[in-house]
């Protein structure tokens, strides 16, 4: 192996982005260049969060005195053999990664070459490059960083807490040790036990990888995808529509063995899933596309997160005629085609407010009760006098309730449509609303728990769910570690009652990853709210008395927003008199 | 099967059986009651696979034999029947429909065959004891409201019944939700040692509980790891227990509390009662402010008001503020039944035990809230 300084040219090509950000990217750049170095066993420490230590020991190629010394130098590289950007087969190609490291940390490497006597080290200290020194190993490359942010103080200001650098760090392995199930990965965190992920080759060995990324509970039962079209190979191991996650967490997407986190492959990915999956429901699972080098640019985020390819239609077409096809092989159906003529009549009313005067009484006055009591008895199907005229439209616009179908749609008739609601998502908008309302206004009580429940999750949701506990705490929720994978609810908002708190940290653990670090504080705990909400709503399929469905109308038309859920969803859908007319011709 | 009897009788009886059967069922025999009339006896049974509920009663027996009738029908039809009024059951040789003939009234019922019913009494029940109805009343009394309701934690929605080695043997009932817990116990009566510890569930206890009210003087009590049964007067009801391990409770029951508080219990009900009238909503917390000889009692509610109220106590210890869940406050308070209620504390974030001042037979303990 020679590392040749980059042409000038090429050196501007590369954008350099910001490589180093965070411990967890520096656990990035090391590993992938073991794997580039043909390591099959990479062996990660890491302590203090990385930002004291971060050691990778590998069992690769290893580099000569000569390399050793080179490498540390910018845009210093072994790869990119032809000087070619459009022709990537590595995961570095840069040669940013150990400069940009050795800037802001203290860098020591020790590789031992085959062509060597012996092993050598070298250091970097805050930009300084020592010289290299005979040493002691006896194959591959040890990379250790002490102290990383040490030279630049700023940025070691801005870490995140010490937990939630350690549950990235685990995601970024789980991330490389899908892409390589023939590697060995083991991950050493300090206080917490080792991960091991075993090297396998053969047949089942991607799957097998998968499992111990997902957990016991997803990583069964998942359907495998073959695909092939105009070169492009597709391999996937999804999950049924059952399996699905409350987030894109579980989504899992490797390009030429290149982990990414690409929109329009997720896109794909849940096209291809259609209606079988809630509106916010997302698949799981690993996708691994092959292409040809040029099919693709690699270069377009520092990170080398995200890809563009030449034929995104290809690509799109073949993900979701692939998995599609797989579903309907395993017996799963994208459900549709109702009438559409009733579907387009029934408008929903998303997005804007309302509307409603948040001043409408809310008191029924006789006349209304007496509408609702005849509208009951109509039931029956022979001929009776016609319920008593609905109450006026300016008081109560969602009108009078007249039944409860599926024990999860209220019927209610207004002087001039139907209207259709969703009782659980109504509901939920309520309490929302309430929740928020309470929130702002004196913070939200919390219930001490006589036995705290203790709540198993994956190490790596327990911990992203530990690192927000202080968010969590403002929304009544208290939690703690206990032990790896596994937390200690201590107290729960009082409002909540005597509920299922298992599901609810696991729908909390479900969505922590979504609250990436761009939103708002703010929104993260709306988000909260919202999921607390949806716990403590009227669910679907429970059965509502008459007055019970008139108070949930009567409620919604005081609350804010109350025409979509907090998940967007509409809460109700109005089918005008004409439109009805029109459905059965009479217009 | 033919056979004559007293309409009230068997009114009484149908009333305690057919509750325990559910109107919706997928499988059809469960909406059916079992009739079998012999010896001068008619005993009917009624079941939902979980709790199965016998009696026998009196009856003038022409011919034996079996049944089984919708449960709700068949009672419905009885209670309609005048006062006073002879019924008569015939099962024709057919046995295709059972005819019910009361003064001018005449039914024509469907039946199932008999032997297609369910039984759940079959099985050993090594432990049996008798226990005064009002002693059971009061065990289950003051323990059932913390029965928790949220499914996922399925081993506390029942009473834990089992025997301990308190102030002597005795036979305790706890009950908890996670946030409060109620213990009660008396003297374990003979036969009963070495009795496992069961969680009997809460739709078991709830007609216990209306079984009581017309018992007789004492309850027969059996017993095994995975049926109870009660027996009294003419029924018999034998039900699942909840297959589950109860948590170590006696954990969670403070030992160490040194603050005391003694309160008339009247007043201090009544005074709960009265401040929490302005917490509409679930969760509202009550403030309990101890100081000096005094309890203030205080609920604010931002969309309706305040309210507060002072209540003479016996307090000495250093001044203190904690916070209750109003409604479980409320709850134990109308457990409490003697002349004095009795709280024991630590700080505002640690368990509370509450009791009647002078009878240690019950206890409660209550988590704070943090506000
Ligand atoms: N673990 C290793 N084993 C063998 N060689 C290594 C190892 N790590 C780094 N190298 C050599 O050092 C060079 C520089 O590494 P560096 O990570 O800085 O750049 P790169 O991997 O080429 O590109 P990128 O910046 O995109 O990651 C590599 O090209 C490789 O030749
Ligand atoms: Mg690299």
């Amino acid at each position: 192996m020679v590392v040749r300084l980059l042409p000038e040219i090429l050196q501007n090509q590369i954008a350099a982005g910001e490589v180093v950000e965070r411990p967890a990217s520096v656990v990035k750049e090391l590993t992938e260049n073991a794997l580039d170095a043909g390591a099959s066993t990479v062996e990660i420490v890491i302590g203090g969060a990385g930002l004291d230590l971060i050691r990778i020991a590998d069992d690769g190629s290893g580099m000569t005195r000569e390399d050793l010394a080179l490498a540390v130098l910018r845009h210093a590289t072994s790869k990119l053999p032809g000087n070619d950007l459009m022709d990537v087969r590595t995961l570095g190609f840069r040669g940013e990664a150990l400069p940009s490291i050795g800037a802001v940390a203290r860098l020591t490497l020790t590789s031992r070459h085959a062509s060597e006597p012996h092993a050598w080290a070298i250091t970097v200290e805050g930009g300084r490059v020592g010289e290299p020194r005979p040493a002691a190993l006896t194959r591959g490359t040890r990379v250790e960083v002490r102290d990383l942010f040490y030279a630049t103080p700023a940025r070691l200001k801005f870490q995140k807490s010490a937990r939630s650098e350690v549950a990235a760090i685990g995601e970024i392995v789980e991330r490389l040790a899908l892409a390589r199930p023939d590697v060995r990965f083991t991950l050493q965190t300090g206080d917490k036990g080792e991960r091991v992920f075993a090297g396998r080759t053969g047949d089942g060995a991607g799957a097998a990888r998968l499992a111990e990324v997902l957990g016991a509970n997803a990583g069964t039962d998942l359907l495998p995808v073959n695909a092939e079209k105009d070169g492009v190979r597709l391999e996937a191991l999804i999950g049924r529509p059952q399996a699905s996650s409350g987030t894109v967490r579980d989504q899992h997407l490797l390009v030429n063995g290149r982990a990414v986190k690409d929109r329009q492959l997720m896109g794909a990915l849940r096209a291809a899933f259609g209606d079988t999956l809630a509106r916010d429901r997302h698949p799981v699972g690993l996708l691994s596309l092959t292409l040809p080098p040029q099919e693709l640019d690699v270069n377009v985020h520092p990170a080398k997160t995200e890809v563009r390819f030449r034929d995104p239609g290809l690509i799109r077409s073949l993900i979701v005629g692939g998995v599609r096809q797989a579903l309907a092989d395993a017996g799963v159906s994208a459900v549709s085609g109702s009438s559409a003529a009733v579907l387009d009549a029934l408008r929903p009313h998303t997005g804007g407010s309302t509307g409603f005067s948040t001043a409408t009484p809310v008191s029924f006055n006789s006349g209304f009760a007496e509408a609702r009591q005849a509208a009951f008895e109509a039931f029956a199907p022979a001929a009776r006098p016609a319920p008593a005229p609905v109450a006026d439209d300016d008081d109560h616009p969602l009108g009078a309730a007249r039944a409860q179908i599926h024990a999860t749609y209220i019927i209610a008739e207004t002087p001039d449509a139907l209207v259709v609601v969703d009782q659980h998502a109504a509901h939920e908008r309520i309490v929302y609303e309430r929740l928020k309302r309470g929130l702002e206004a004196r913070g939200i009580a919390r219930q001490i728990l006589l036995i705290p429940e203790v709540v198993h999750l994956k190490p790596s949701d327990a911990e992203a769910l530990c690192a927000r506990s202080a968010e969590l705490e403002s929304f009544g929720l208290v939690i703690e570690p206990f032990g790896p994978g596994a937390i200690v609810v201590r107290e729960s908002p009082a409002m909540l009652g005597d509920t299922d708190l298992k599901q609810l940290v696991q729908d909390l653990a479900d969505e922590v990853g979504d609250w990436d670090r761009t939103r708002g504080l703010e929104e993260r705990l709306w988000a909260v709210a919202s999921r607390m909400a949806c716990h403590g709503s009227v669910r679907a399929g429970r059965k509502l008395k008459p007055e019970e469905m008139n108070a949930l109308l009567r409620e919604m038309e005081t609350t804010p927003d109350a025409s979509t859920c907090n998940h967007g969803r509409p809460t109700y859908v109005v089918l005008g008199k004409g439109e009805i007319e029109k459905l059965f011709g009479r217009r | 099967m033919r056979l004559t009897l007293e309409r009230s009788a068997l009114l009484k009886s149908l009333s305690h059986v057919h509750r325990v059967v559910e109107r919706r069922n997928t499988i059809p025999i469960l909406s059916n009651v079992l009739l079998r009339a012999s010896n001068g006896r008619l005993e009917l049974k009624g079941t939902d696979l979980e709790i199965e509920m016998v009696e026998s009663i009196p009856a003038e027996v022409a011919t034996p034999g079996a049944t089984t009738v919708p449960a709700h029908l068949f009672y419905d039809i009885v209670r309609k029947l005048p006062d006073g009024a002879q019924i008569s059951l015939d099962l024709g040789p057919d046995q295709a429909a059972m005819r019910l003939t009361a003064g001018r009234s005449r039914f024509q019922l469907q039946v199932l065959p008999q032997e297609d019913y369910p039984d759940l009494s079959a099985g050993d029940f090594p432990t049996r004891f008798m226990i005064g109805t009002l002693e059971l009343k009061k065990l289950i009394d003051k323990t059932q409201f913390a029965i928790s309701t949220e499914e996922t934690r399925y081993y506390l929605n029942g009473i834990y019944l089992h025997a301990v080695d308190s102030t002597g043997p005795m036979l305790r009932a706890v009950a908890t939700d996670g946030h409060r817990l109620a213990q009660s116990q008396l003297k374990l009566p003979e036969g009963a040692a070495g009795m496992p510890g069961v969680i009997v569930p809460r739709k078991t206890v709830g007609e216990i509980l209306r079984l009581l009210d017309d018992a007789s003087e004492e309850v027969e009590v059996e017993l095994s790891n995975a049926k109870i049964r009660f027996r009294t007067g003419g029924v018999v009801l034998t039900s699942k227990l909840i297959d589950g391990t109860f948590p170590d409770y006696g954990r969670v029951i403070p030992t160490g509390n040194d603050k005391t508080l003694e309160i008339d219990r009247a007043s201090f009900a009544a005074a709960v009662d009265r401040v929490s009238t302005i917490s509409s909503e679930r969760g509202r917390a009550v403030k309990l402010s101890l100081s000096d000889g005094k309890l203030v009692l205080t609920v604010t509610n931002p969309d309706s008001g305040t309210a507060t109220e002072e209540v003479e106590a016996d307090y000495s210890a250093e001044p203190m503020d904690i916070g209750f869940n109003s409604r479980y406050l409320l709850e134990i308070a109308s457990q409490l039944s003697s002349g004095t209620a009795l709280f024991r504390l630590a700080d505002p974030g640690a368990p509370t035990l509450i009791l009647d001042k002078g009878d240690e037979a019950a206890l409660y303990v209550l988590m704070p809230m943090r506000v």
